[in-house]
């Protein structure tokens, strides 16, 4: 490991979130709401401290192997993770320092977890920063560096692969950074359609701006108590479970479409199991909710649809307290969460293609018990898929159960109560939000043990960095020469 | 005319021949001097030994008055070359023989209109469509469409148990009022006749005939052919050609399994085939093949690029309950052994390649051809031209060529098996029947060029 070269990537990435953090400070200043120091110090640490790593380091451009490309990128979202949590604690909102990383990692993880009680208390800065973090950690920071930090550029596909989301990553330009910029430029360009739709609903600009922030990044956080339920729009709820449904999909799909190459890259084998699972999960819940909770057609389908795309995208809006809903649309809902969006999206859990290539690769199995002999390949969208490739989500799928499992008995080893402990351990892991029991949509995190807090803090950035990029750090053979 | 057959591999050798023994003058270049010798032997051409790739040559050969060039070496490269050279010369006509699907597929680059020559033949493409032609058709020995499909040419075996058998031709034409279809041939032993009416059909005779294509179903009953429809096909072998037989099948909805014994082969086609079942077996290991549903087969294509494996592994699989068997052999003394084997097909490389291009050259008067029988006799859709001599002749009464009989006559939208009464008028479309030395004269006859 080359910790000179680490230093001064993360020095930089430091000094980059320093600038980030003076983003609320004229709101802070306009609304006299007095938390300028705490965002002006933070600011000024952060970039201090970046500024300290890079004179240390001296001149040269970092050398950065696949090693040094797992640590940059964990550590840099620690980075950002930590110091994002400093507005939170300096000014006071937040109790506790645990709860002010908790949060903040909730946010750059777009979770959307939150261990405030009450949201509406906070300055309308502080809600802007939570609401920034995760629209930086939508589409990753390490995306985000590459667009703009010239020093990340070599190496880089090591970091876009190590941070962005699904089995494989896409390329969309020879150029790695000419990706980031596109992929980007897409964010940038759908936050912005969403921002201007929700204005014509009648949203004042700063609901509209964070909402939007919030709902593409599929992370969740709301500045109101009731999230997006407190609007009481139908509009609203139709135009977010829009945008979450769009940040869902595999932003390489989007560019394809808005670069004119046609509705054929809508052909895409995923895209259309996504499109699938979303139809049939609000089906389902359609369906189930008729029963008891919905009588009318037209609520049932708004509410159901929103819940069923806010979950699946792992974005975690909500609009009803699902947990008063029948236990079969509850059950469905903790296995959306499992499920996820597309590959190269902003949403989190295993992602569509990878839970698609589990299943045709059990096929597989199976149609080789039929013919001892036969030979089949496992195919997606008519090519068929690398063995390398396939092994990668075996294990991957391997590991994310583990972590569910491991983070599980961790937490009911702390005293919560099996269904609290087991839904909020796999709705940390997939980045969603809410979870059931103690955890609820209507309940917040912050009654849960400090380590437990803890806890669920590593297994958010677990799972946004697919376990992997994480684990390999583990691994002392990384750290040696 | 003069034709020049570049290459005296087994294509150009058979391709000479036949073009000599219609009277042509060919010119054969070969760069191996045995196979030189071996032609100059056997066949009436001049044979030249060179390479076909170098105008020096081609100039000897007497390129400059040649109106039909055809390069059929074992090189792509140097048949596409020569047919360049040709094209230089002005040559009207140059057909190249190539193996690369990167000349012939669809989406070719570099294909036959930018190369300027007038047809490029992919053998293994031609006995793929072969094998695909005979095999969709139940206990069809060979099968050819005329007149765009409306016409069908069809050979069967006939066996003992078949009610035609033992039946004299005139006894069959009074069925013939239902079932409208001409005996246009038959095969006993390695003689074809063209049969009359006091001719009887024999158990372990090949019957040929033509007939409307929507008459098939019929006629296939007549003759006593289950109506069971091609449901499951076992393709042995999994190269170009198997490949494409089965990719073929696929598309068709069958239930396709393929059966190759090297691994990187089976998956390969794995990769490239959809639904289709990939068995990564020994073609002539029949537990195996037992186990995943041989016996049910309907049809077994033997395409593996060893002849011998080919006849043993369809063999076996007749012996286990596979109903039809269709085999790869080259080798003309295989080929010749096949049908004594009980074996329903046997397709070769080297003559559907040959054939495909004999009916290249034919063209102009001649529309469309098939051949049949290890080229014993071919079958041909002429137009009639607009000022015959014989116009206004009734078919009994035409001077028509010997060995040789006039199948079907399409006029406008109508097609019709003619009888002795029928009047042929400009503009017909018809499809003949003719034994070998009577294809020129069948040419001659019509008027085409």
């Amino acid at each position: 490991m080359n910790l000179r070269a680490l230093a001064k990537v993360l020095g930089a990435l430091s000094v980059f979130l320093g600038g980030v953090l003076l983003l609320p400070l004229p709101l802070s200043l306009w609304d006299g709401d007095g938390t300028w120091p705490a965002l002006l110090g933070s600011a000024g640490f952060a970039a201090a401290l970046g500024a300290g790593a890079l004179r240390a380091t001296g001149k040269g451009k970092p050398e950065l192997t696949h090693r040094e490309g797992f640590a940059v990128v964990t550590l840099g979202w620690v980075v950002f993770g930590v110091l994002g949590a400093l507005p939170f604690r300096i000014s006071g909102a937040v109790p506790t320092l645990v709860d002010a990383v908790f949060e903040s990692f909730s946010g750059f993880t777009t979770t959307g977890a939150s261990i405030l009680t009450d949201i509406e208390a906070l300055p309308r800065s502080l809600l802007l920063w939570r609401a920034l973090t995760h629209w930086i950690g939508g589409m990753g920071i390490i995306v985000l560096g590459l667009a703009i930090l010239p020093m990340l550029g070599v190496g880089g596909m090591q970091l876009f692969r190590a941070e962005v989301p699904g089995p494989t990553a896409d390329r969309l330009s020879p150029r790695i950074q000419d990706t980031a910029k596109l992929l980007w430029g897409v964010y940038v360009g759908l936050t912005a359609a969403q921002v201007g739709l929700l204005l014509l609903g009648g949203l004042d600009w700063f609901d509209a701006l964070c909402h939007s922030f919030a709902t593409m990044a599929t992370g969740g956080f709301s500045t109101r108590n009731a999230s997006v339920g407190a609007f009481g729009s139908a509009y609203v709820d139709a135009v977010v479970t829009l945008f979450m449904f769009l940040a869902g999909m595999n932003f390489a799909l989007h560019h394809a479409v808005l670069t004119g190459r046609g509705w054929k890259a809508l052909k895409n084998e995923e895209l259309r199991v996504y499109v699938g699972v979303t139809l049939g999960a609000i089906l389902v819940l359609v369906v189930a909710n008729a029963w008891r909770s919905y009588p009318g057609f037209l609520d049932n389908l708004r509410y159901s649809a929103f819940q069923a795309v806010s979950i699946l995208t792992t974005t975690g809006f909500a609009t009803a307290d699902y947990e008063g809903w029948p236990f079969a649309s509850q059950v469905l809902l903790v296995l959306l969460m499992f499920v996820g969006g597309s590959a190269g999206s902003t949403s989190g859990g295993m992602k569509v293609s990878r839970v698609m290539l589990l299943a045709k690769h059990g096929v597989v199995q199976v149609w080789s018990l039929i013919h001892p002999r036969g030979v089949r390949r496992v195919k997606m969208d008519g090519r068929p898929v690398p063995e390398a490739v396939l092994q990668g989500v075996l294990g991957f799928f391997a590991l994310y159960l583990g972590a569910v499992g491991a983070g599980a008995l961790g937490m009911a080893m702390l005293g919560v109560e099996p269904v609290t402990a087991v839904s909020a351990v796999i709705s940390c892991v997939g980045n969603v939000g809410p979870a059931l029991g103690g955890v609820g949509p209507a309940e917040n995190y912050a009654h849960l043990p400090t380590a437990g807090k803890a806890l669920l803090t590593f297994l958010m950035l677990l799972g946004r960095l697919e376990i992997f990029t994480v684990l390999a750090l583990c691994f002392p053979s990384a750290w040696r020469r | 005319m003069r034709a020049i057959v570049v290459g005296a591999g087994e294509v150009g050798f058979h391709i000479a021949e036949r073009l000599s023994q219609e009277g042509h003058d060919v010119v054969l270049v070969e760069s191996h001097r045995n196979r030189v010798r071996m032609v100059e032997e056997r066949l009436n051409v001049l044979a030249l030994e060179g390479s076909g790739a170098q105008a020096e040559t081609l100039e000897q050969a007497g390129i400059r008055g040649c109106s039909l060039f055809i390069a059929v070496t074992d090189v792509d490269e140097v048949n596409l070359v020569a047919c360049l050279l040709a094209r230089e010369y002005r040559v009207p006509t140059k057909i190249a023989r190539v193996k690369s699907i990167g000349y012939t597929g669809q989406r070719a680059v570099l294909n036959a209109e930018k190369l300027g020559i007038e047809l490029l033949i992919n053998p293994l493409e031609a006995v793929a469509q072969d094998l695909i032609n005979i095999s969709r058709h139940v206990a069809a020995l060979e099968v050819a469409e005329f007149a765009d499909g409306r016409i069908f040419f069809v050979g069967y075996p006939v066996a003992d148990t078949n009610p035609v058998c033992g039946l004299s031709l005139a006894e069959l034409r009074e069925l013939q009022g239902m079932y409208p279809f001409l005996v246009a041939a038959i095969t006993r032993g390695t003689q074809t006749i063209i049969p009359r009416g006091d001719d009887v059909i024999e158990a372990g005779d090949h019957v040929f005939l033509v007939m409307r294509t929507t008459d098939l179903p019929s006629v296939r009953y007549l003759f006593g052919f289950e109506k069971r429809e091609v449901r499951r096909v076992f393709v042995l072998g999994g190269g170009p050609v198997g490949f494409r037989v089965a990719e073929h099948f696929e598309q068709a909805g069958l239930d396709v399994r393929v059966v190759e014994a090297d691994r990187t082969v089976c998956e390969s086609l794995a990769d490239r085939l959809g639904r289709s079942v990939v068995l990564h077996a020994d073609p002539t290991d029949v537990a195996t093949l037992l186990a995943e549903g041989l016996a049910q087969a309907d049809v077994v294509v033997a395409a593996t690029d060893r002849e011998e494996t080919n006849i043993l592994a369809s063999l076996l699989a007749r012996r286990h309950g596979a109903r039809r068997a269709l085999c790869l052999v080259d080798r003309p003394a295989y080929v010749s052994l096949v049908p004594t084997l009980g074996l329903d097909a046997c397709i070769s490389p080297r003559l559907s390649t040959a054939s495909a291009i004999l009916k290249y050259v034919r063209r102009g008067g001649i529309l469309n051809m098939a051949t049949i029988e290890e080229n014993q006799a071919e079958v041909l859709e002429v137009r009639i031209p607009d000022k015959p001599a014989w116009l206004g002749t009734p078919l009994k009464a035409l001077a028509f060529p010997a060995g040789a009989i006039v199948g079907a006559v399409v006029r406008g939208d109508d097609a019709f098996i003619p009888s002795g009464d029928t009047v042929l008028t400009p503009g017909d479309r018809v499809v003949v029947f003719a034994l070998p030395d009577a294809v020129v004269r069948v040419e001659d006859f019509v008027g085409a060029p």
